[in-house]
């Protein structure tokens, strides 16, 4: 019986490898009529452009496997089959090698890296030469050769980087001049664009729009391009369709057509959290919303969506003054208390006007419900007053504030208790936020504007108890090989900081949450040994 | 009075004769004087000696460093053989059992043909013989350098009469005590004292400085303080040494823009640059700002991942190899390069284990594996903790271990020896599939 059941589990287990070898052996075989029919398709293509494709998919087949060598072994072999496919089989070779000396790189595989990576980049440079004087220059295959040759430059930071760059520019340009197929032209801003070279992707990029334009694309066509390429996050090229498309529409009679249209526009690419932004493209719909638009074309909503996205800009002049037109045309708005916080922390931290500043905690403090902004307030106040040395006015705003605030704003709270304790010990304000408050308000301190600074944060809207990360951008001293060691004194309301309070000042970043809804201002002094560098703050709003 | 017609034809005669003869003796003036003339003229300039190391400034605007007329392409190491167990202050250079010979011989069979010291040792004699046997036994040329008080306690006084004046004697003192050495490649002066002028290393200032409010226009008067200096010490040592060029030793190319107005006399510019795979724009950013001839006489990369924690021989090697590409893909007469470099010195020859904890001597028996400073450019390491990747006492080209041979701690070869051996003896010269010839 037991004999039995063992002999069902092995024939079980017999059966199981015989269906997995089967399965294994219908791939390998798939795979191997893929190849043979790819092969097939390309000895016996009638023209060029019926060879694009099969080579692709060939190219997939082999680097999906990282078989590099064998794909150019195959294509050598091809070349003795038929001589016409040369510049096809060149260029391949050329991007078969490329990518093998990244993936060898990528891999440590150094061995075969200094044993042949003379003998491939030579490969990559003289496969790339033929390549393109053997190809037309209205022939894709020439600018996929000059793009390649300048991407092998690019990465070496060789000599020849610059001039293959100049070939690519102008070879491109010539090829739009006399071809409808505008997917390289595509293509090679892409590659630029993913390479830094912001400038150049969007000279073609405004080349591949032009092409389009004038191949009789509809208003509504472009506009479904340009959406399609803001949700690839492609926001360049779709800035390019965008202006060619506002342009398109704008006209003198339909003003009231086109701003419905420019304030989706603006929307999509103003600051958020998750998703593609673009803010200065975004203030410059904006602008012409401002433009064209009636008296009253900014409505609250508006308003504070241009005013935050000028804050999250760090345009914290041009923030201000939208955030005082908000003021103005809202006063009673849900946005106001944050609006007028907002203001006066730029006119003391960033414009060092205290006194315009103080004026706009004192409305905020006076209102008769105390809103989150209203508690900051209150706490800014003291802050200020406390700086001042003028204690007993330090004390009255923060014992304010524990009064008004009963049980909520416990972030705002805890900080004021601290301070009360240090007014009631004798002992200066927390040694983080005086020097914070010293490089920003005294007359004589360093002149660096905290807009510029490098300060960013994972999330400006986030939810209580929601982890943010705060990242102070790597600050490049010029010290070459001499190390400068430099602290990050974070001070402000920092929430519930995880990392320990020892380690703090040595990290250029840290982790927080807040327990309740409100705007959050982070500050931080950057220091070194022989003194402060730079400062900055944000604002987090809470919800 | 009438001539006849026979007359005026005799006259004429007379005349054209006269003209011949003027003319043979114009043209035996012309056959024997002129090229006597000449004669005399290269004997001339044959008479006036050429220095023995100079820059030759080419037709296309490229740089050549030329010794004993021949061009010479910088292949080095900086050179500091501190033994383990010792820091800086040993006298490496008095050492009886000579490392430096034991050096030469690796270095030459890897085809370095410069040294590069950061400042000679204070026994000039000992100076003198590791000059000789390097040079005599190896072929192997010596770049001295000095720091130019760089390091000195509190901070080096630049733009102080009592310190540039003792510095500069020190300086022209070790011109004139080495300047006949036949083993002598060049001068630098300074390394990365530039840095000094930011004000965040070394910082230093005068009364005058510190009576200008602006910062940015103190480090402009900074900057031109100390290359104002340094065009002093260049000029005197060209007065007493016109055989060597003077090099401003610099740290990337920051201040250069004011080093070409105040110190234009310098000959070539030797920059410390750690910018990983490549150099980037550097040539042709100096090309633009100051056009000197440029060496490289700093750079490198380590070898161990501080990421990993463990030696990383191939990481180095793959560095050094690609820098060494860009080196010869803009030497003089380079296809596309800027033309303007003449060579480069690795940083290091030989590990050196006193350097992560210089104050603790308990360590220097120790390779610390700890890093202090990051660089992102090395890009392998560069998750490592706090980023800290750069291990400064990995940067040998050979390794040191504790077993002795020839009384010294043993040397053991990285793979960065061999794969640059392989390059020097085939550089890649440009990337068109076009070798040219082997250098020297």
């Amino acid at each position: 019986m037991k004999k039995t059941k063992n002999q069902k589990i092995l024939n079980f287990a017999l059966v199981f490898c015989i269906l997995i070898f089967g399965f294994w052996i219908s791939c390998f075989a798939q795979e191997g009529n893929k190849l043979a029919g790819l092969t097939k398709q390309v000895i016996e293509a009638k023209n060029n452009s019926d060879l694009y494709a099969p080579f692709s998919e060939l190219k997939d087949i082999y680097f999906k496997e990282n078989k590099y060598s064998e794909f150019s072994e195959f294509l050598t072999s091809l070349l003795a089959k038929n001589k016409a496919l040369e510049p096809f089989i060149n260029y391949y070779i050329a991007l078969s090698r490329y990518q093998q000396l990244k993936y060898l790189e990528e891999k440590q595989n150094w061995d075969e890296y200094f044993s042949q990576g003379n003998n491939y980049r030579d490969q990559v440079a003289a496969n790339l030469e033929k390549t393109i004087s053997l190809t037309a220059k209205n022939d894709p295959l020439h600018i996929y050769g000059q793009l390649l040759l300048w991407q092998f430059h690019r990465d070496q930071q060789d000599a020849f980087e610059e001039e293959a760059l100049l070939n690519l520019m102008n070879y491109v340009a010539e090829y739009a001049n006399d071809t409808s197929d505008i997917q390289p032209i595509k293509l090679t801003a892409d590659k630029l664009a993913s390479y830094g070279e912001k400038g150049k992707s969007k000279e073609l990029y405004k080349i591949f729009v032009d092409k389009m334009l004038a191949s009789n694309i509809t208003e509504e066509e472009l506009s479904k391009a340009a959406l399609e390429f803001y949700k690839q996050a492609n926001l360049d090229l779709s800035e390019v369709l965008y202006d060619a498309y506002i342009a398109r529409i704008t006209k003198p009679d339909n003003k009231e057509k086109v701003i419905p249209i420019l304030i989706d526009i603006a929307k999509a690419f103003s600051y958020k959290d998750n998703g593609p932004s673009d803010m200065s493209y975004a203030e410059q719909i904006f602008q012409k919303i401002e433009e064209l638009g009636p008296d009253g074309v900014f409505n609250e909503a508006l308003m504070y969506l241009r005013a935050y996205n000028l804050e999250k800009a760090k345009e914290y002049r041009r923030a201000r003054d939208i955030y005082l037109g908000l003021i103005k045309i809202a006063p009673e708005g849900a946005h106001v208390d944050e609006a007028e916080y907002k203001v006066g922390i730029i006119y003391v931290y960033v414009l060092k006007d205290i006194k315009t500043g103080k004026g706009y905690f004192e409305k905020l403090a006076q209102k008769e419900t105390l809103s989150p902004q209203g508690a900051s307030a209150l706490y800014q106040l003291g802050l200020l007053a406390h700086w001042e040395n003028d204690f007993v006015k330090a004390k009255e705003y923060y014992n304010q504030l524990l009064e008004r605030a009963k049980e909520g704003f416990s972030d705002t709270v805890a900080l004021a208790k601290t301070r009360l304790k240090e007014i009631d010990a004798a002992s200066p304000i927390d040694y983080n936020l005086q020097a914070f408050l010293g490089a920003s308000l005294k007359e004589d301190s360093m002149n660096i504007d905290a807009a510029k600074s490098n300060l960013s944060v994972s999330l400006y809207a986030p939810k209580k108890d929601q982890e943010v990360k705060i990242l102070s951008g790597s600050y490049e001293l010029e010290n070459g090989c001499m190390q400068v060691e430099l602290q990050y004194l974070w001070s402000g309301e920092l929430g519930k900081i995880t990392v320990p309070s020892e380690q703090l000042s040595l990290s250029p970043a840290l982790n927080t949450s807040y327990a309740d809804a409100g705007t959050k201002v982070i500050n931080v002094l950057i220091i070194s040994p022989t003194g402060a560098v730079d400062r900055g703050l944000v604002m987090v709003d809470v919800y | 009075m009438k001539l006849s017609s026979n007359k005026i034809k005799s006259h004429k005669d007379t005349r054209a004769q006269s003209h011949k003869d003027t003319r043979k003796r114009q043209h035996w003036c012309l056959c024997v004087f002129v090229p006597l003339v000449c004669l005399v003229f290269l004997l001339g300039m044959a008479s006036v000696p050429k220095p023995k190391v100079y820059i030759q400034k080419l037709k296309n605007g490229h740089f050549k460093l030329m010794v004993e007329r021949k061009p010479y392409i910088v292949k080095g190491v900086c050179y500091n053989p501190i033994p383990i167990g010792k820091n800086h202050e040993y006298d490496w250079w008095s050492d009886p059992n000579k490392p430096w010979l034991v050096d030469g011989k690796l270095m030459k069979e890897m085809g370095v043909n410069t040294i590069r010291v950061y400042q000679p040792g204070e026994d000039s004699e000992a100076v003198k013989r590791v000059i000789r046997d390097l040079y005599e036994q190896y072929g192997i040329r010596t770049i001295l350098g000095h720091w130019l008080g760089f390091w000195e306690y509190p901070c080096p006084l630049y733009g102080d009469q009592v310190f540039e004046d003792r510095i500069k004697k020190e300086v022209l003192d070790m011109v004139a005590t080495y300047k006949d050495e036949p083993g002598v490649l060049l001068w630098i002066l300074g390394n990365e004292n530039n840095f000094s002028c930011l004000g965040q290393v070394n910082p230093w200032s005068t009364d005058e400085i510190d009576k200008e409010p602006d910062p940015q226009k103190q480090k402009v008067m900074k900057a031109r303080t100390y290359y104002s200096y340094v065009g002093e010490i260049t000029q005197e040592i060209h007065k007493i040494d016109p055989d060597h060029p003077v090099a401003l030793g610099n740290g990337e190319l920051i201040g250069l823009e004011y080093a070409k107005d105040s110190c234009p006399d310098v000959d070539l510019v030797a920059c410390i640059i750690y910018r990983g795979k490549t150099f980037g724009n550097l040539f042709k950013s100096l090309k633009v700002t100051f056009d000197k001839p440029l060496l490289l006489s700093e750079f490198g990369a380590d070898a161990y991942d501080a990421y990993r924690k463990k030696e990383d021989q191939n990481m180095q090697a793959f560095f050094l190899e690609s820098q060494w590409r860009q080196i010869y893909g803009n030497l003089a007469n380079s296809e596309n390069g800027i033309g303007n470099c003449i060579g480069g010195i690795m940083f290091e020859w030989g590990d050196e284990w006193w350097k992560y904890n210089q104050s603790s001597p308990e360590t220097w028996s120790v390779q610390d594996k700890e890093s202090n400073w990051s660089n992102g450019s090395y890009y392998f390491d560069i998750q490592a903790a706090g980023n800290k990747n750069m291990n400064e006492e990995w940067f040998g080209i050979v390794a040191l271990s504790p077993e002795q041979e020839f009384g010294l701690d043993k040397r053991i070869p990285r793979k960065a020896y061999y794969v640059i051996r392989e390059f020097w003896k085939n550089p890649v010269l440009d990337d068109k599939g076009k070798k040219k010839g082997k250098s020297k």
